[in-house]
């Protein structure tokens, strides 16, 4: 790969600008989906980017009693995991920009910078919200990180592979979330518990603690974590349509089935309430993790 | 630095300002971990002094001033406040006029515990319910304002009687609003009872015993729904309540499901109550003559507010202004429940104790005794002392 169009790639498209304006762009249909299903109108269509810049040009207020080096650090590191994920996943129906045998557990990783930068962050504070929100935001980490990144290895083992690559062209003649359904219903479920979306926001329940672990970011630091959480939905949604609805071979096959994929979300988060923390990490090791073991059991003996 | 990360007695503040108060009160709760171990409240942030400036008024004037003692249940407080009058002018209130301030007091009753449903629904962080039960809601206050002229303060109320009478025409379109509302009531009660996971943040959270409700002092919906058989509209009935009788209803189980199933099958006796009033509505006068001036004496009179307990003293000199008033809203009666019962539940479950009751702050806030904290003497401070620390305290600012 000569240079040039290597840098283009990263930073213009399909990664960098081309995937943060999609994930702004997703991140507006899913508040508009959620508005429409809960009788609301929603928010115009350049609601996320005017928050965006917004935010990015609103002074930034230090808290007494931060690290400043993390202060300012963990909006960025969370971000450039997000954006880096992105060169590993078929975008947009396109072939990744990068690929190696094992990236999948890579990105897995890089899509987990976002939650522990989180966690961290609000750890980082004083402030007793964000305290809380931090000890929820880890605790969940730890209850859906296993069964999530153990239902996405599902397809790698049907396909014998653990390249992105090489399971999304075998996931395009198989439809594995028909084959495969307890880990599909897990993927998504988990993607969800990643991004702290109802029911799973106990981390930022603004009735108990506010903002949670973002209690105290105010202007560029909050704009980074959430443009971060839009890449991460736009690059999950990528990840699991790729890996169990069949592939993404091109682009309008992508965006139909993102879509579908976000509306399915949106459903969940319109029917169900905020579980408590303990019901969550209850949730996830009772039946999550067990959900998973009994897909890759039946994985492995069919296979 | 280190101090304030010590794990014993983490206090995590809610309030004065707070996302799930829509109204300043300052809670306090001690957790360890997740679990509250001590609750504290501080209430005052919303003082208004209106029982002081209802002296400063005359008996018509203070209509408009009671009315908004409450933004939710402002007829219920010009109600208990022409009740109390009109008992100490020994004047009775036309049967029509009586009859027609049970009709708006349903129709608050049922505006106020929609209104609730959907706080209790979003401090649950369930959105679609708050969402839907507001836009049902609309449909109420819309009843509201084709019968009184106004969605909030329905100023309705005269002494000795009220200002408007019901039409044919507006009687069809409340019987049926409340067809539709009825409907929907049915549906969030099914919801409320069945949905398995708000269920989960509900059944057997924040229990009240029965003894517990009675030492507290709860009131109203809260109260019944630990199975206290108390409803001032069956036990003390006033206005248009001895024709037009509700029955009571209670739960035993005393958790917040309780809560919610108590004040959403109440609905069903408001809707009963006013398809009644409308059906033989009484004949006659909308208002008695009332005196300028109120003979010398006092009443008590006791309501029940959407919230519960409404309780009001009045008393006259016999001029035409009230010698004192003393008002007592439910909520500070409920609110001891939320302190005992938040401890040893986890902080997640807080938010819905406390919306349990259907708090309303600026209601409730009194008057505050300042003790002094060296020897703990109180000073209370006359009405002139007061002005006169006002002008000093401010004279001393602008130098």
């Amino acid at each position: 790969m000569s240079l040039l169009p290597g840098i283009g790639a990263m930073l213009i498209f399909p990664g960098g600008l081309s995937l943060l304006t999609a994930s702004l762009l997703y991140e507006w249909a899913d508040h508009k989906l959620l508005a429409l299903l809960q009788n609301r109108i929603g928010p115009r269509w350049f609601q996320p980017f005017a928050d965006s810049v917004k935010l990015l040009a609103k002074e930034e207020i230090v808290p007494k009693g931060v690290d400043r080096w993390l202060f300012f650090g963990l909006p960025l590191v969370a971000l450039a995991g997000a954006l880096t994920a992105g060169l590993y996943v078929p975008l947009a129906g396109l072939a990744p920009i990068a690929s190696f045998p094992g990236d999948l557990i890579v990105v897995l990783y890089l899509l987990s910078l976002l939650t522990l930068g989180l966690g961290l962050a609000g750890a980082n504070s004083l402030d007793r919200f964000s305290l809380i929100g931090a000890t929820r935001t880890l605790t969940q980490v730890f209850s859906y990180e296993a069964p999530f990144m153990m239902a996405l290895l599902g397809p790698a083992l049907a396909a014998g592979s653990w390249q992105i690559a090489t399971i999304s062209a075998y996931a395009s003649g198989h439809w594995l979330a028909l084959t495969q359904p307890l880990g599909f219903v897990v993927a998504l479920i988990g993607l969800m518990g990643k991004l702290e979306m109802p029911p799973f926001d106990a981390p930022e329940a603004h009735t108990e603690i506010v903002a949670g672990a973002m209690t105290e970011y105010s202007g560029r630091g909050l704009a980074l974590f959430n443009l971060g959480k839009a890449v991460e939905l736009f690059i999950g949604l990528t990840l699991i349509s790729a890996l169990y609805l069949g592939g993404v071979e091109n682009p309008l096959l992508f965006l139909a089935k993102t879509l579908g994929l976000l509306l399915a979300l949106t459903g969940v988060q319109a029917l169900l309430t905020r579980l408590r923390i303990d019901q969550t990490v209850g949730l996830w090791w009772r039946y999550g993790a067990l959900l998973v073991l009994v897909q890759w059991l039946i994985t492995i003996l069919v296979r | 630095m280190t101090e304030n990360r010590t794990p014993r007695r983490f206090t995590i503040p809610i309030g004065p300002q707070h996302p799930a108060l829509k109204e300043p009160g300052a809670f306090q709760f001690t957790v360890d971990g997740e679990v509250v171990t001590n609750a504290y409240v501080r209430l005052g942030y919303a003082h208004r002094g209106i029982e002081k400036a209802a002296e400063e008024r005359n008996w018509i004037q203070n209509l408009y001033l009671i009315e908004r003692v409450c933004g939710i249940c402002s007829h219920i407080h010009a109600l208990a406040y022409c009740l109390a009058v009109e008992q100490l002018a020994n004047v009775q209130a036309p049967p029509r006029a009586q009859a027609i301030r049970v009709l708006v007091a349903e129709l608050e009753r049922i505006h106020s515990h929609f209104l609730w449903m959907g706080v209790a629904a979003h401090e649950a962080g369930f959105e679609t319910l708050f969402m839907y039960t507001w836009r049902d809601r609309e449909t109420v206050m819309d009843l509201l304002e084709g019968l009184t002229g106004n969605r909030v303060n329905y100023s309705a109320n005269l002494l000795g009687g009220v200002k408007f009478d019901v039409d044919a025409a507006q009687a069809d379109s409340i019987r049926t609003g409340l067809e539709f509302l009825e409907g929907r009531v049915r549906h969030y009660l099914d919801v409320v009872s069945h949905d398995a996971t708000f269920l989960q943040r509900t059944r057997g959270i924040g229990v009240m015993t029965t003894a517990q409700a009675d030492v507290m002092g709860a009131v109203g919906p809260t109260a019944r729904a630990s199975n206290v058989v108390r409803d001032l509209r069956v036990h003390a009935p006033y206005a248009a309540y001895p024709d037009f009788p509700v029955s009571i209803v209670t739960d035993p189980r005393g958790d917040l499901e309780a809560r919610f199933s108590v004040r959403l099958r109440e609905l069903f006796e408001s809707f009963r109550v006013i398809r009644e009033i409308l059906d033989r509505l009484p004949a006659g006068e909308l208002a008695a003559r009332m005196p300028r001036r109120i003979p010398e004496g006092e009443a008590v009179i006791r309501l029940e507010a959407p919230r519960g307990d409404v309780f009001y003293f009045v008393k006259s000199a016999g001029g035409d202004q009230p010698e004192r008033l003393k008002i007592r809203t439910p909520t500070i009666c409920n609110l001891t429940s939320v302190v005992r019962l938040a401890v040893g539940h986890q902080l997640a479950d807080v938010p819905m104790i406390l919306a349990g009751i259907d708090p309303c702050f600026s209601c409730n806030d009194r008057m505050v005794q300042v003790r002094k904290q060296s020897d703990g003497s109180q000073e209370l401070m006359t009405w002139e002392q007061l002005r006169q620390h006002g002008i000093e305290f401010y004279r001393g600012k602008a130098q």
